[in-house]
């Protein structure tokens, strides 16, 4: 295998779907394809840092199963109430979530990592909550990172990092392959994922989904689109397709769908082997 | 990479067969901007046995479209295949290139 | 790089941004004085009335007039009914993707009196108007049937009004899907494409949900025209001219006694891109 060719993996936001990084994870270290650094965003940020530090196939999707349970939403009915309602008062502080139980349990895992300790150089992306800008996170401590990208808005309180607020990477960008770009990689495998679009709308809260999908769908797409131009040599778009809604809280479906994460990595393998093969 | 190209209504189509990548996309550049040098700028790319286009194969591609628009002419797609179409989504080729069902309505948008 | 072509073919491209949209008047103001032909016009949102009034060939007076006109905070202060009842008692009165909290027909005859059944083969250059497909996300771009109805469709703000129905498609407002259009004006075969685009505001302090909401709309709405921005740069083979006026006060949904200063800012902006405009004409 050639050696030039710097190799860089981006997983970007897509919440419990991101296990699907470990499918595709699997395949690059049985085909011998060695990646050089990880960028994650959101929940992708979650696996991005696993792969970073080397982590098996089989522990990602033990800690997924336990993860993804409808306890980090704690407080969530009763609070939406409350906003409502006008008993809770909402400042750039809160969210709907207790995130007490998210907290923890992130901290089990990442508590003590830290980003000059990964084996590889590894980078979070999130968004500032006042400015809307991008922000990358790559020092201190790894907890606070994947806990600042994987605050959805209005859902988990934002995070404070550096006296900044911040939220979800997937506001500013969902897949965030310009850090690979700035990072001097040539070849960058991008696993993204689209949000599910509804048929039928019988709430407000629906209509609210559909327009955040919709948002959320074309910032990944002209995000994708610029920096497919901009870079010097390939992106490998890995993009795997659900045949059903995969919702929040799926935890039984988690090897379904690190299966599919895998096969979509196999779809690009050919492609990504030739050019390997060739430079 | 296979290209091979005919014209009808004074506007030339190009067929493609294989697919578009790294290593494949000077070729086509090439192609085109052979046609465009002859004053060939009304361009059909028939993308019916087109079956991958990697991102840096779509990034040459597109700088051979630029050339032809800046030339006053264009390129147009059809035939795409599903794959592939997800992919120009992706790329926001969709957003940026016309694309039609049939290579006759791709020649007739010309007129 | 201009076109080896004679004469490059010039787009308007006007983006969302409510009233602030008014300052394309100014620009066009500023071209009309320099003899500056435009091609073609695309228009979004707020960006679809300005379009559609520049492709009609309408003067600046009449724009302004008819601006006057159509957009009054009556349009949104009657709330409908219907939509109130399905947010209230959505298992009663079924709730379904036409909601919209706002009586939209005062609008509709607005517009209805304002384009008068115009249709897009009655412009004098073509108009290009774009919308989003609530069902799929995907920009949709109208040019053909009546205009009002493509304005409609274009300005269907998501909870004010109801989304528009055209063509078996439910649309909704295209800044959902690209707040500045400019892929549609390099589709058409433009070479300089004169864009004027606006930023949503940040909020200055979060204080309530909904203001967390609305920060969180200007956000995504703003890193989706940066970056559909930072893509059509690349992709396009002339060039794109940002035209972005600025604003020193804040300008709200219906401040159209602000009219004057907003025309006034956008032919301000517009002054500031003109010699490089006609450089590249060669003027």
């Amino acid at each position: 295998m050639n050696t030039k060719k710097r190799i860089a993996l981006v997983i970007g936001s897509g919440g419990i779907k991101c296990a699907a990084a470990a499918g595709l994870w699997r395949v690059l270290q049985e085909e011998g394809i060695v990646v050089e650094n990880v960028v994650g965003c959101s929940g992708g940020s979650m696996y991005a840092a696993l792969i970073a530090n080397r982590v098996d196939v089989k522990v990602m999707e033990e800690w997924s199963k336990t993860l993804w349970t409808s306890d980090i939403m704690q407080g969530y009915t009763e609070n939406l109430k409350a906003s409502k309602d006008g008993s809770l008062r909402f400042t750039e502080r809160s969210g709907l979530v207790d995130d007490s139980a998210l907290n923890r349990k992130l901290r089990e895992v990442y508590g003590e990592w830290k980003f000059s300790d990964m084996k590889m150089p590894f980078k979070v992306v999130a968004t500032d909550l006042l400015s809307g800008e991008k922000v990358t996170l790559a020092d201190g401590g790894v907890f606070d990172a994947i806990r600042a990208s994987l605050a959805i808005p209005i859902i988990f309180p934002p995070w404070e990092v550096n006296e900044r607020l911040l939220i979800d990477g997937a506001a500013s960008d969902p897949l965030p392959i310009d850090v690979a770009i700035q990072d001097g990689a040539d070849i960058i495998i991008a696993m993204g994922f689209t949000l599910d679009y509804r048929a039928r709308f019988r709430s407000m809260t629906a209509v609210q989904e559909q327009l955040n999908s919709i948002y959320m769908n074309n910032i990944l797409n002209s995000t994708y689109a610029f920096y497919n131009l901009a870079h010097h040599a390939e992106i490998f778009p890995v993009i795997p397709e659900f045949d059903s809604t995969i919702s929040m809280f799926d935890v039984d479906k988690i090897p379904s769908v690190i299966e599919q994460g895998e096969q979509a990595a196999r779809m690009q393998l050919p492609h990504i082997k030739r050019l390997l093969e060739n430079v | 990479m296979e290209i091979h190209d005919r014209q009808a209504d004074g506007v030339t189509i190009l067929s493609l067969r294989g697919s578009i990548d790294a290593m494949t996309a000077p070729k086509i550049t090439e192609f085109i901007q052979g046609q465009v040098s002859r004053g060939n700028i009304k361009l059909v790319a028939d993308f019916s046995g087109v079956d991958y286009t990697s991102s840096a194969g779509l990034r040459v591609l597109l700088g051979a479209i630029k050339e032809t628009r800046a030339q006053g002419g264009d390129l147009r797609l059809t035939g795409v295949q599903p794959d592939v179409l997800k992919v120009l989504n992706l790329s926001g080729f969709t957003n940026i290139l016309k694309m039609f069902d049939t290579a006759d309505a791709a020649v007739a948008s010309y007129s | 790089m201009v076109t080896k072509r004679d004469k490059p073919r010039i787009a308007l491209v006007i983006g969302s941004g409510s009233v602030k949209c008014a300052a394309a008047i100014g620009l066009k103001k500023v071209l009309e004085r320099e003899h500056i032909d435009v091609d073609m016009v695309v228009g979004c949102s707020g960006g679809a009335i300005y379009a559609s009034l520049i492709a009609l060939g309408w003067s600046v007076e009449r724009a302004t007039e008819s601006t006057l006109r159509m957009w009054t905070r009556e349009v949104t202060a009657k709330r409908s009914t219907r939509g109130i009842l399905q947010l209230t008692l959505p298992w009663v009165f079924k709730f379904d993707e036409s909601f919209g909290l706002i009586d939209d027909r005062l609008i509709n005859r607005r517009l209805h009196d304002g384009y008068g059944n115009a249709i897009f083969a009655d412009t004098l250059i073509p108009l290009f108007v774009t919308a989003t497909d609530f069902y799929s996300g995907e920009q949709v771009v109208l040019s053909e049937g009546r205009i009002e109805d493509a304005v409609r469709a274009s300005i269907s703000i998501p909870y004010i009004f109801p989304p528009q129905k055209l063509n078996g498609r439910f649309l909704i407002d295209g800044y959902q899907s690209d707040p500045l259009p400019i892929g549609v004006a390099i589709k058409e075969g433009a070479d300089i494409i004169i864009a004027m685009g606006f930023e949503s505001p940040y909020q200055e302090h979060v204080t309530s949900l909904m203001r967390y909401n609305f920060q969180i709309a200007s956000m995504t709405s703003n890193n989706l025209l940066k970056t559909n921005y930072a893509f059509h740069n690349l992709a396009h083979h002339s060039e794109i001219i940002p035209i972005i006026p600025e604003f020193k006060h804040r300008i709200k949904l219906f401040d159209t006694d602000k009219l004057p200063y907003v025309i006034e800012e956008g032919e301000h902006a517009a002054e500031q891109q003109l010699p490089f405009i006609k450089s590249l004409l060669g003027k």
